[in-house]
C-alpha cells in the first residue's frame, strides 16, 4: 500500500541501486558540497521533505517566501536551496539541463538534474521568511552566507549514508519508521522536537503529549506512542554534544520512565533557521511525513531571541491546520512545586508563588558543575549517561567545544562505491 | 534605589555541604528545584559584566533566574574554595582581581 506524505503525494526513496549508480556517475562533474546541503540531500532523497524530490526552483521558492506554498499550491514555509557562487558555476561549466555529481568528504553523494540556475534577492527572503532582516537572527545570518546563484532540481542518492555509531540506531527513514509504528499497532503517535538532553520538564511535557493524544481511545491496549525526533544538525559551543542528545532522550525508555510499547527515539538531520512560526509548519510537514498522527508545539516554538510571539507558532499552525497532516498538541510548561510535591503543570497547580521553573541555562550549569540534581528535576541514570557521553564523546565536556567540533566522529559518512 | 545583584548558583552535593559546615557556612546554603542545596555568591553589574567578558561561555539568565550561569566548572571550583577560605560568600572582588 502507498504510503502517503505531506501534501497528499506518496513518499518515494529517491536512491539508486550502486550498480547503477556506479555507472550514471561516469564522467560527471563532482560537486563537494557542505554539511548543510549533505542533510538536505538525505531529508529529499528518504522522503523527510516529500513532496520535494530536489532544490527548490525560482517559482517554488517565492511561492514559498510569499504565500508559504510551493508553485503546485502545497503548503510548504521553508526554502530548501541550493547555493552556488557565479565563478563557481562557470569554473566547473555547470548549464541548465546539466546533471552533476554531488559528493560529501570526497565520496559520491548525489546525482543532482540543474534544471533552473537563477537569483534571488537575499533580503526579501529573510523579511519573508523569518519577518526580519537582521543578520544577529540566525536564519538570516545563514540566508545571507549563501552564495549568489540558486540552482533548482531533483536529486538521487547514489550511495546511501553510513551512520556511525552511535546513530547508527536512531536514523530510520519516514517508510521504515512508518512500518515500525503499524508493528507496534500505534493507532496515534506524537511528535516531540528536540535538541536536548531532557530534563523532567521535557519528560512531562512528553507525558502530557501522550496523554492529550490518547483522548477518546480504547485504553484495552496500548495505542499511542511518543517519538522523540532529534534534530541533529549544526552544532554551536555550548550545545549539548549530539551523542548525549540523542542517548539520553532514549534513556528515558530504558530506563522505565516510558517503555517500548509507547517510546521511541529517531533523528532527522537538519540545521534549525530558528523561523518560529514557519518553522513550526515545516516540523508538522515533516512528522506528517514521519507517519506521526499529532505533533507536540511549547510556547515559542523553534523561535530564538524575541522575534516572535509566544502564540505565533499556534496562529500560523491553525491558519493552514485543515492542509496539514498532523494534529497539533499545545502544551504549557511544567514546572516543580514544592506545595505539590512533584512536577506539574502551570495549568493546573496554583501555588503561584512557590513554583519553581525549569530553565535549561540553569539545568545545564548544574550538570556542567557536575552536581547530581534530585530525581524529581533530572533523572539520575540521564544524569550518569550525560556524564558518560562527555567522557566518551565530548572530551571530558557534555558541551560543544572546539575540541568536540575538530574532533568528533562525524554522524554520518559516505564509502566510496 | 538598591543596587542590582546578580547571584551565581554554586550548586553544592554532599561533599561540598560538608566543607560549608566545616567553614560554619553550612546555614547559607538555600535549597531551589526539589531540594537541591545552592550557595549563592553575588556580582554587582561591574562585577557582573567583569566575569560575562571574562568568561565567553558564562551566560546571564535573564528569562528564568536572574543569575550568572555557565562558568566553567573549573572557576566555580576557584569561587567555592575561596569561600570555604574566607568563610564568606563576600569574595567576588577579590576572586576577579585574579583575571584584571
Amino acid at each position: 500500500m502507498a504510503e502517503i506524505g505531506h501534501g497528499g503525494k506518496e513518499i518515494v526513496e529517491r536512491i539508486m541501486e550502486p550498480s547503477e549508480a556506479k555507472e550514471k556517475i561516469k564522467g560527471l562533474k563532482a560537486i563537494p558540497v557542505r554539511p548543510q546541503i549533505a542533510n538536505e540531500v538525505i531529508g529529499i532523497a528518504y522522503g523527510f521533505f516529500s513532496p520535494l524530490e530536489g532544490f527548490m526552483g525560482k517559482a517554488d521558492v517565492e511561492g514559498v517566501c510569499k504565500i508559504m506554498r510551493l508553485s503546485n499550491g502545497v503548503v510548504w514555509s521553508l526554502p530548501i536551496i541550493f547555493d552556488l557562487s557565479e565563478g563557481e558555476i562557470s569554473d566547473y561549466g555547470i548549464k541548465e539541463g546539466d546533471s552533476v555529481l554531488l559528493t560529501f568528504d570526497n565520496n559520491p553523494m548525489a546525482i543532482f538534474e540543474v534544471e533552473e540556475i537563477y537569483d534571488y534577492d537575499k533580503k526579501q527572503m529573510c523579511q519573508d521568511v523569518f519577518g526580519t532582516t537582521e543578520e544577529k537572527h540566525p536564519g538570516c545570518a545563514r540566508t545571507y552566507n549563501y552564495k549568489d546563484k540558486f540552482l533548482g532540481g531533483k536529486v538521487t542518492l547514489v550511495n546511501r549514508p553510513k551512520i556511525n555509531p552511535p546513530f547508527d540506531p536512531y536514523f530510520i527513514p519516514p517508510l521504515e519508521l512508518r512500518k515500525r509504528f503499524k508493528e507496534k499497532g500505534w493507532a496515534r503517535v506524537v511528535a516531540h522536537q528536540t535538541r536536548n538532553v531532557p530534563h523532567t520538564g521535557h519528560e512531562w511535557l512528553m507525558k502530557g503529549a501522550w496523554f492529550q493524544t490518547y483522548a477518546e481511545l480504547s485504553i484495552e491496549k496500548p495505542l499511542v506512542g511518543v517519538l522523540v525526533n532529534a534534530i541533529i544538525g549544526e552544532k554551536r559551543k555550548g550545545d549539548y554534544i549530539d551523542e548525549a542528545i540523542i542517548l539520553c532522550q532514549d534513556e528515558l525508555r530504558k530506563a522505565g520512565y516510558f517503555g517500548d510499547h509507547n517510546h521511541m527515539t529517531s533523528l532527522t538531520f537538519w540545521d534549525m533557521r530558528y523561523a518560529g512560526p514557519r518553522e513550526a509548519v515545516f516540523h508538522a510537514a515533516l512528522r506528517s511525513n514521519l507517519g506521526l498522527t499529532h505533533h507536540m508545539f511549547g510556547r515559542d516554538h523553534a523561535g530564538v531571541g524575541t522575534y516572535y510571539g509566544p502564540y505565533d507558532a499556534h496562529r500560523m499552525l491553525e491558519s493552514v491546520q485543515d492542509e496539514l497532516g498532523i494534529t497539533p498538541v499545545y502544551s504549557m510548561n511544567w514546572l516543580y512545586c514544592p506545595h505539590c510535591g512533584e512536577i506539574t503543570s502551570e495549568g493546573l497547580c496554583n501555588h503561584r508563588d512557590e513554583w519553581q521553573k525549569f530553565s535549561g541555562t540553569v539545568i545545564r550549569s548544574i550538570v556542567q558543575d557536575g552536581v547530581k540534581p534530585p530525581r524529581l528535576i533530572f533523572r539520575p541514570e540521564v544524569f550518569d549517561l550525560v556524564m558518560e557521553c562527555a567522557e566518551k564523546y565530548g572530551f571530558g565536556s557534555p558541551f560543544v567545544t572546539d575540541e568536540y567540533l575538530e574532533k568528533r566522529t562525524p554522524v554520518f559518512t559516505f564509502s566510496e562505491i | 534605589m538598591a543596587e542590582e545583584k546578580y547571584p551565581i548558583n554554586i550548586w553544592i552535593n554532599e561533599e561540598r555541604y560538608e566543607k560549608l559546615k566545616e567553614a560554619g557556612l553550612g546555614d547559607m546554603c538555600e535549597e531551589m528545584l526539589a531540594g537541591l542545596k545552592v550557595l549563592r555568591v553575588y556580582a554587582d553589574e561591574e562585577q557582573k559584566d567583569k566575569i560575562l567578558k571574562a568568561f565567553p561561555t558564562a551566560k546571564f539568565d535573564s528569562a528564568t533566574t536572574k543569575s550568572i550561569e555557565l562558568l566553567p566548572r573549573d572557576v566555580k571550583d576557584k569561587i567555592f574554595e575561596k569561600i570555604v577560605e574566607k568563610r564568606s560568600v563576600e569574595i567576588m572582588g577579590e576572586f576577579l582581581n585574579a583575571y584584571e
